[in-house]
């Protein structure tokens, strides 16, 4: 290729980059994804009611102005059954400040009794939400247990960790983060 | 859209696996390259590698430094597998410091080393793509169109799908520019990496257009900011590494000859003064022809270290002239008057039209290293970065055998 005809192209390629990059805030202005519901980073957390085994309405909404771990577990599952009693003693500890942890049982994939037994027999503090027709696991968008989704205070998704990544530690990080940031407000 | 791909029990977050997928091809890629470019495949894999191992260290004491709550409760943390609990930025840091360190330290060439890693970039980038593309992540605006994908709540631009389509033409064109990774395809080192850098941020700039959540600088979107710094930086650098020419280039050539050879090496060696600035010369030294039926017969050779302003294939062109004009026949490897070889031209390492600079010969042949030392002790493999002494203590005994015939003290002669 002749110098010439290099900075030609050259010169061209640059041109229609700016072009470009100048109708981009035209034709394709940026959509904050706040203002729309979905199971992902930067959304609003779609809502939901579900029901405890003893029949009372939890709704999801209710907790505004807390952060929220929605847990989605099923009672097959080993990896939820591992991770499950690390979230007891920070629910102990985050709870008078707010931290709540809706532990939404996948009903519609799992057996109701054996849920309930287990669910029971480890004397969980935080809340168990039944979903037998599967509705909540199909508006979250969820493909594994366990989920866990981390809801902020402002009720924006804040993380979706899927499968065994969620830990104690970074649990109790994003809480120290999330209440920091609110009484700094 | 698809994080997890179940086999049986088995639940792999798809995001990881594509990325590993991809990066193991670019690897695999760059790895066919090395050998025939030259450089050293085996010095860059371990360098990327030290530089991972270091960033996946260095990103969860990053993490655990900025939330030491964990550690108190749990020091075991540090080394717990689990993928989150990580600060990339303190991780890319390390990692990128890291491998300067590794290569400085191997005196790994920039160019040539890019050039050998430019498979592996196009392929990282797919492997983002995927990977964004499998989570759901950097997805597209709203938009009705009937190649529209169900994403978040509405139907959305596949940027990623868009990014991979162009990214595939791109890495075709690789494909076909090394003859399927066997060359380099310039006569430049740096070339073929500036334009596959310059090909993934015009891709950057063009597709980020489409993505919803946008981070605004100056106006526009900070993404298509660096992909504009990037597209630029790299049109300069293949401007400055294939257009532009040194006034003075330091080549090291090779003169070899088996027929009346003292008198052909001495005439040659004017001959080619006769057109370039010689700065140095080596002694002449003789090795016994090794092939059947040759025994007995002996080689003289010397190395020049000559200027020149010449781009490569001019200045390949008049030294074969000065061959022929010493009764060279091109393809009479039996009786060779004089024998005129390019060792290195500058600092270029490239493979291209049957043409490959540094000449393989100077790991090859002692009677091409050992001259070269004599005249450059400092020498280092402008490919590989490795140094002279190294190269010729690797070379296998017979190649040794090299008898140097006589001083040159001055470094010029009449």
């Amino acid at each position: 290729m002749q110098k010439r005809t290099f900075i030609a192209i050259a010169a061209l390629i640059t041109l229609v980059s700016l072009t470009w990059m100048a109708l981009t805030p035209l034709y394709f202005p940026g959509v904050q994804a706040g203002s729309s519901q979905a199971a992902h980073q930067g959304f609003q957390a779609p809502d939901f009611t579900l029901q405890t085994p003893e029949g009372l309405p939890v709704t999801l909404a209710d907790y505004s102005g807390q952060p929220v771990l929605v847990f989605l577990w099923a009672s097959w599952c080993t990896v939820c059954k591992a991770t499950m009693p690390d979230l007891e003693p920070i629910y102990q500890e985050y709870a008078p400040q707010g931290f709540e942890i809706l532990a939404v049982n996948m009903t519609a994939q799992d057996t109701a009794s054996a849920a309930i037994n287990y669910f029971q027999g480890q004397n969980y503090s935080f809340p168990m939400l039944m979903d037998p027709d599967g509705a909540v696991a199909r508006q979250y968008q969820m493909y594994a247990v366990p989920t866990s989704v981390l809801i902020g205070p402002d009720g924006i998704v804040q993380n979706v960790v899927i499968g065994a990544g969620m830990n104690a530690g970074e649990l109790r990080a994003w809480l120290d983060d999330v209440l920091t940031a609110e009484q700094g407000e | 859209m698809f994080p997890v791909i179940d086999f049986g029990p088995l639940a792999i977050q798809a995001a990881g696996l594509l990325l590993i997928l991809s990066l193991w091809l670019g690897l695999w890629l760059s790895g066919k390259l090395a050998p025939n470019l030259g450089t050293n495949g085996d010095t860059i894999e371990n360098g990327l590698l030290m530089a991972f191992l270091a960033g996946i260290l260095a990103a969860r004491i990053g993490f655990l430094l900025a939330n030491p709550a964990i550690l108190v409760e749990n020091p075991l943390a540090i080394i717990s597998l689990t993928p989150s609990m990580l600060d990339a930025n303190f991780g890319i840091l390390a990692g990128a410091i890291v491998l300067l360190i590794a290569f400085q330290r191997k005196h790994l060439p920039l160019w040539p080393t890019l050039d050998t890693l430019s498979p592996l970039l196009i392929l990282g980038f797919a492997g983002a793509q995927s990977a964004n593309l499998a989570n759901g992540n950097a997805y597209g605006l709203p938009a009705d169109l009937p190649w529209s994908v169900y994403l978040w709540n509405a139907n959305r631009h596949p940027v990623q799908i868009y990014a991979l389509i162009l990214t595939a033409i791109l890495f075709i064109w690789w494909l076909v520019k090394t003859r399927l990774a066997k060359q380099n395809g310039f006569f430049h080192s740096g070339v073929l990496f500036s334009i596959v850098l310059a090909g993934l941020a015009f891709i950057t700039l063009f597709t980020q257009a489409f993505v919803a959540d946008k981070r605004i600088i100056l106006g526009f979107d900070q993404v298509q900011w660096l992909g504009l710094i990037i597209l630029a930086g790299s049109l300069a650098a293949i401007y400055k590494l294939e257009f532009t020419q040194p006034k003075a280039i330091s080549a090291f050539i090779s003169m070899g000859s088996n027929l009346d050879p003292l008198e052909n090496l001495y005439e040659g060696s004017q001959d080619v003064a006769a057109q370039f600035k010689i700065l140095s010369r080596s002694s002449i030294y003789q090795t016994e022809d090794t092939r059947e039926g040759h025994r007995g017969e002996f080689y003289l050779n010397r190395v020049l270290q000559i200027e020149t302003s010449l781009p490569y294939p001019a200045f390949h062109t008049k030294l074969k002239e000065i061959e022929r004009a010493h009764g060279r026949e091109p393809g009479n490897r039996e009786v060779v008057p004089l024998d005129l070889d390019i060792l290195t031209f500058g600092k270029e390492v490239f493979r291209n039209a049957g043409k490959q600079m540094p000449d393989p010969g100077i790991i090859a042949h002692g009677y091409i290293s050992l001259p070269l030392a004599e005249i450059t002790p400092a020498f280092r493999h402008p490919a590989t970065g490795e140094a002279i002494d190294d190269i010729i203590s690797k070379l296998p005994a017979v190649e040794q055998n090299v008898q140097k015939l006589e001083e040159v003290k001055d470094g010029t002669e009449g």
